[in-house]
């Protein structure tokens, strides 16, 4: 129980408010302010978790996002989150956290035995061992259970999430010093500015630092000053709890802002989302992203108690959180004085131990004053404990080399802090891109100006390597300056007072691995990646067994992936890489910083396209009657079209077999709405659609429509559909449902880019027309009683005519077409009457008893008569030659047509290509399955020639036997009705796990004189 | 045989029965506008005879400033394309204004679909009416100054949408128009949610 709460009247905590809450099952108190981590460690709280590879006893190391060890789950049941930073989680009365880490128990973790072995489990450890595929599932069950972290809810996600779009002229990331100024630069001049910070409350390092003073006041009293002019300008829209956590190109940053999940489950608003995803595209983009510091590798430097020194700072000065009694820091730099100031007058006893031998006088003078004992030039060669660091072991070092100069003493401690330095958090920088450099005056990886140039793109503060206040408010000044040039603004911080009272700081040394005086390896285990259990004995071992690239030797070892994404541990990692590879740091170079900086919920990044907004669900004119009528649907792209229509007590099968029937011999209804739309109108419309449609358009009548081909310039089929002429000078084409936007842009661009001179203009009119297709013997009779403008007897109104009249007292389009084989009018109206028409044609045909059928029923009913699904039985490889439809191509237009040129290809031309065929399977009750290969014999030897495949099949009510569409390679000439050589239309089609024999037959199975579409 | 009846794409919601007096309940208001007639309209701006043709008829000069609209006394005329526009009037004045369009650009390269059938309009107003449209669309909306339309997404589908009054108007395509509203629901929820009587009294669900 050695952390402990103290009194700090400037911390961010209000005493006023104390929050109960339980951890492991185990009640605690907290303050408004907290985070779980400070309550915990308010409470004496350390240890908790166990680590990933040797079950190593864990403690809270930071105090923020680059938390490694302290991962936690939150709540229970469906508001459960797994593995949150416990750093990160804002206290809330009656919070219910756990540990997610401890098998069987955090106490006694069975991994810790192994840890015991770690010599046997160095680097590339699974690779190595687990290479007896027979053993690995149960070896797998253990590791699951033994490695794992949090849980994932089971239930559905009761919360909400959505994303927002914004604009604005600066955005500015990171709410620190830096991003403040920048902040107010941009504001006081005018311009639209969003200002985004992750905490809960603005201030960064600011919050832990309450007494550097700036201007004359306190850095609080500056803050609240800054924060307050900030919060009274329109023209600032500040975003707290908000983490930037991508930068895309053209400046555009994705944010994450916690809505929620700071209050307790009761008191979450409802109908308010948890998450919002926020979009922002911003002329400039100032990155404020401030540091981490990263720690000092020392052996048995992962002792819970032992944190990164300006953790230990904050927890004292913004949570008033003391981690100990007797407190040791190891420091390489200035920036952990005055932490170890303030820690030694809130009554700690402070020991600084600094690596170099020369000290700032100033620091020590101030830290000697707060009664810090300091010692210079000394290093940890091993910290000391079980499940809590007991004290350490220090050496002293050679003032220049990285060596160990000599014995020091052993220095009893309850908590240990070290600081190895600040890595500027460049990660937003890098993600479109940008390459950090190594700044060896600074040590550190900044984003230079030799990295690639970014438009638009400003870095203030410690995230550009200005650490000190002083430097960073300055330099955030100058940026600004030239950054409001940009903009045409001036700046109106030049007479602001940004003097602070912080000495002038003297170089860091550059040290990372702390030496112990052994071989690396030797000694006791160094952490560099605490998440993932990499020692600086394994990046070793990596490079000894010639790992060379960075990139590589983070796969191996693991450095720098898991939740934390190597905040604290990758610049220590390349640095002892580069040790161990005899390179300097920018040789070796950093891995790739890539989105996300910290982990995004699923439910953020869906946002509102989940449940029924998940895709654009398109419906028709006539949805309301295919509900009431209980069809069932099927999605055909976008839309969501009627597949088939039960009747009580019947399957797919039995309807479909009755609506077939009904379309055959009586008279059926299909909804064809959804079929692409497009009017052409100009007077060169027919040469237009000579070009781009493989038949000739010429000669076509007002009246009459012609069914046509579209292909891409290879030659092969992408569309197909029905053209009508309207007059001379305008058609109505269609399209497949599908393939209606996609036809439409095509149409544009030959238009666009190689016809420009074709007088032709294009619309789409999809959604205008709504459909009815009455299909069967008597859909005449039908459509008599409702339309008496249009004569309907065969010999005045023929297959492929269309009509204009009016139907139901409707102003309507009929057309003779047929997908079917069948007598059938195709009745267009505007969709407004989509409702009206296809209830007065059910009415109508009520004593044909006119059924209605889906895609299910169309797809037999086209099937039987050999009609292709461009799609379906076409995959971007079949010719109009390839399907037996010469008929279709008209090779004498005067004008090329698009794809006519490929049919000289020899591989085009060659004859045998796959086929369109009709297949018969020797057992008519076998409906084979679509996709089956087609091979030449049942004796099956793997491999094996495999000719083709089926692309159609359906058992057809109307034959009362299986039938299939197939491409089969030379297909054609092997049909039984080709006559050619006996025998060879006998194959072979393989699905489920069985040969079955076919008969290759016409693709035309019913009527195939086509007399009855004609009567 | 059943007296004809119009049906807008937003029918299967009954908002008419829903509908309310705006109010300081909700942060979002939304009606639709049905039924109204659409012209889809191609020609060359550059073609003075187009241009005068088309002005005498519509009543307005077509727009030819990009992403602009204007408002004649016969109809709304919006900038589609360099050479495209959609034409909103009133359903009773489509037919008039179909027939005075072909007759008017006899002779003169164009095109005219009627498209009423396939589009209908959402009124949205309120305090939030801007919170809602920056959730479902990228579009900068401190750039849609009045009189400027914009062709912008919507969620995964698009609409057209301008200032109008306090509030933003919506063009929407028929067959998207369930999945327009509901993702226009789900957007709302955080601002509170109503629907609005509508602005004008287009509503003509029993017109033949």
């Amino acid at each position: 129980m050695s952390s402990h709460r103290v009194n700090i009247a400037t911390a961010r905590i209000d005493t006023t408010r104390p929050l109960s809450f339980t951890f492991d099952g185990r009640p605690y108190s907290g303050y408004a302010g907290d985070t779980l981590a400070s309550a915990l460690l308010a409470h004496g709280h350390r240890m908790l978790a166990r680590s990933f590879k040797y079950g190593r006893p864990r403690g809270i190391v930071g105090a923020g996002a680059e938390e490694p060890n302290a991962l936690v789950q939150v709540e229970a049941g469906a508001l459960t989150i797994p593995n949150l930073k416990a750093t990160q989680v804002e206290l809330y009365q009656g919070l219910s956290g756990r540990r997610t880490t401890g098998w069987p128990s955090l106490e006694y973790d069975l991994k810790s035995l192994g840890g015991h072995f770690s010599r046997f489990m160095p680097a590339g450890f699974y690779y190595k061992t687990f290479q007896n595929r027979a053993l690995w599932p149960r070896f797998e069950h253990i590791i699951r259970h033994a490695a794992g972290y949090g849980s994932a809810p089971v239930e559905p996600d009761p919360e909400t999430y959505d994303h927002q779009h914004h604009h604005a002229e600066v955005l500015v990331v990171g709410g620190g010093a830096a991003g403040l100024l920048a902040a107010l630069a941009a504001g006081r001049a005018g311009l639209d500015v969003i200002l985004l910070d992750e905490q809960s409350e603005l201030g960064g390092w600011l919050l832990s630092a309450p007494n550097s003073v700036i201007g004359g006041k306190s850095a609080s009293a500056w803050l609240q000053d800054v924060a307050g002019e900030l919060q009274s300008l329109s023209n600032v829209r500040i975003m707290t709890r908000t983490s930037a956590f991508a930068l895309h190109d053209m400046n555009m940053i994705q944010a994450v802002e916690q809505l929620q999940d700071h209050l307790p489950p009761s008191e979450r608003t409802k109908g308010q989302r948890r998450q919002r995803l926020h979009r922002i595209r911003a002329s400039r983009v100032v990155l404020a992203s401030g540091a981490i510091e990263r720690p000092l590798v020392f052996g048995n430097n992962d002792l819970p108690g032992i944190l990164t020194a300006s953790a230990i700072t904050t927890y004292l000065n913004r949570y008033a959180v003391a981690v100990g009694r007797r407190v040791l820091l190891l420091t390489s730099n200035d920036h952990a004085y005055q932490g170890a100031c303030d820690l030694a007058r809130s009554g700690a006893s402070v020991v600084l131990a600094d690596t170099r031998s020369v000290l700032n006088p100033a620091w020590e003078r101030r830290a000697r004053a707060a009664g810090v004992d300091v010692m210079a030039g000394y290093g940890i060669a091993e910290a000391h404990g079980g499940r809590a660091v007991k004290g350490a072991h220090l050496m002293r070092l050679d003032s220049d080399r990285n060596a160990v100069a000599g014995n020091g003493p052993f220095i009893d401690c309850d908590a240990l802090g070290s600081s190895g330095g600040l890595s500027p958090t460049v990660h937003l920088y890098c993600h479109d891109g940008g390459r950090p450099q190594w700044d060896e005056k600074r040590l550190a990886f900044v984003a230079s100006a030799t990295g690639r140039a970014k438009a638009g793109i400003y870095v203030v503060g410690a995230a550009a390597g200005e650490f000190g206040l002083q430097k960073t408010l300055e330099q955030t000044r100058q940026t600004m300056t030239e950054a409001l040039a940009a903009s045409g603004k001036s700046s109106s911080l030049a007479s602001f007072n940004l003097q602070t009272d912080e000495p002038d700081t003297i170089p860091a040394r550059r040290i990372f691995r702390v030496p112990d005086g052994k071989l690396e390896g030797h000694g006791k285990k160094a952490f560099v990646d605490f998440q993932n259990d990499v020692a600086a004995s394994d990046i070793h071992l990596a490079v000894r067994e010639n790992y060379r690239s960075i990139e590589h030797i983070k796969r191996y070892t693991a450095l720098g992936f898991g939740t934390d994404q190597g905040k604290l541990s990758n610049v220590n990692g390349f640095a002892i890489a580069a040790e161990a590879l005899g390179k300097s740091i920018p040789e070796v170079g950093t891995t790739t910083y890539r989105p996300a900086y910290s982990p995004v919920t699923f439910g953020t990044l869906a946002g509102a396209h989940e449940g029924d907004t998940f895709e654009p669900r398109r419906f028709t004119a006539m949805q309301e009657s295919h509900v009431r009528r209980g069809a069932e649907f099927e999605p055909v792209g976008q839309w969501l079209r009627p597949w088939y229509f039960p009747k009580s007590g019947e399957d797919l099968h039995a309807a479909v077999g009755r609506e077939c029937l009904a379309a055959r011999r009586g008279v059926g209804i299909m909804d064809a709405s959804t079929l692409g739309k497009i009017d052409i109108r100009g007077k060169d419309v027919r040469e237009f659609l000579n070009r781009v449609y493989a038949n000739a358009w010429t000669q076509l009548a007002p009246g009459k429509c012609r069914y046509g081909l579209m292909l891409d310039e290879n030659g092969m089929v992408t569309d197909d559909g029905v053209t009508a002429c309207v007059t001379d000078n305008h058609f109505l084409m269609t399209t497949t449902t599908g393939g209606a936007a996609r036809v439409m842009t095509w149409l544009e661009k030959w238009h666009q880019t190689e016809w420009p001179d074709l007088d032709v203009f294009m619309t789409s009119v999809t959604d205008h027309w709504a459909t009815a297709a009455v299909v069967g013997p008597k859909s005449r009779q039908v459509l008599a009683k409702l339309c008496s403008d249009i004569d309907l007897s065969p010999g005045a109104f023929k297959f492929m005519d269309w009509r204009e009249g009016t139907v139901a007292g409707v102003p309507a389009r009929v057309f003779r077409i047929s997908f079917s084989g069948e007598l059938a009018f195709e009745v267009n109206i505007d969709a407004s009457y989509g409702h009206h028409i296809w209830e007065a044609l059910m009415q109508a045909g009520a004593e044909f008893d006119i059924t209605p059928y889906g895609t299910e029923t169309m797809h037999v009913l086209r099937a039987e008569k050999g009609f292709i699904i461009v799609g379906q039985d076409t995959d971007g490889s079949m010719t109009p030659f390839d399907l037996d439809m010469a008929w279709a191509v008209s090779m004498k237009k005067p004008f090329s047509f698009i794809g006519k040129r490929s049919f000289a290809r020899s591989d085009t031309a060659r004859s045998d290509r796959k086929q369109l065929v009709g297949l018969l399977t020797d057992d008519p009750k076998i409906v084979l399955k679509e996709g089956a290969q087609i091979i030449e014999s049942d004796d099956i030897k793997s491999p094996m020639p495999m000719h083709g495949h089926v692309t159609s099949s359906y058992f057809s009510p109307e034959l009362n036997r299986s039938i299939a569409l197939a491409v089969v390679r030379d297909g054609i000439s092997r049909r039984s009705d080709s006559g050619i050589k006996a025998g060879r239309d006998v194959l072979y089609a393989w699905a489920g796990g069985k040969a079955h024999k076919v008969k290759v037959v016409s693709p035309v199975f019913v009527d195939p004189e086509g007399a009855r579409q004609n009567v | 045989m059943s007296k004809p009846i119009m049906q807008s794409p937003l029918h299967a919601f009954g908002l008419a029965a829903q509908a309310k007096l705006v109010d300081a309940s909700c942060g979002v208001w939304a009606s639709e506008t049905p039924l109204l007639g659409y012209i889809s309209l191609r020609g060359n701006s550059a073609d003075t005879a187009f241009v005068e043709a088309t002005s005498r008829v519509l009543g307005a000069p077509l727009p030819t400033q990009p992403c602009t609209f204007v408002q004649s006394a016969k109809a709304k005329l919006l900038w589609i394309g360099p050479d495209e526009w959609m034409i909103v009037c009133a359903r009773s004045a489509l037919q008039a204004l179909l027939r005075g369009l072909n007759e008017a650009l006899t002779g003169i390269r164009h095109q005219i679909a009627d498209n009423s059938g396939g589009y209908t309009q959402v009124y949205l107003q309120g305090k939030n009416a801007r919170d809602l449209l920056s959730h479902t669309s990228v579009y900068d909306l401190a750039a849609l100054q009045p009189g400027r339309v914009a062709g912008t997404t919507f969620g995964k589908s698009s609409v057209y949408m301008h200032r109008q009054g306090d509030g933003y108007c919506l063009l929407l395509r028929r067959s998207f128009a369930d999945y327009i509203w509901r993702y226009l629901i789900r957007a709302a929820e955080p601002y509170g949610f109503g629907i609005a009587r509508p602005e004008r009294g287009e509503a003509q669900e029993d017109a033949a």
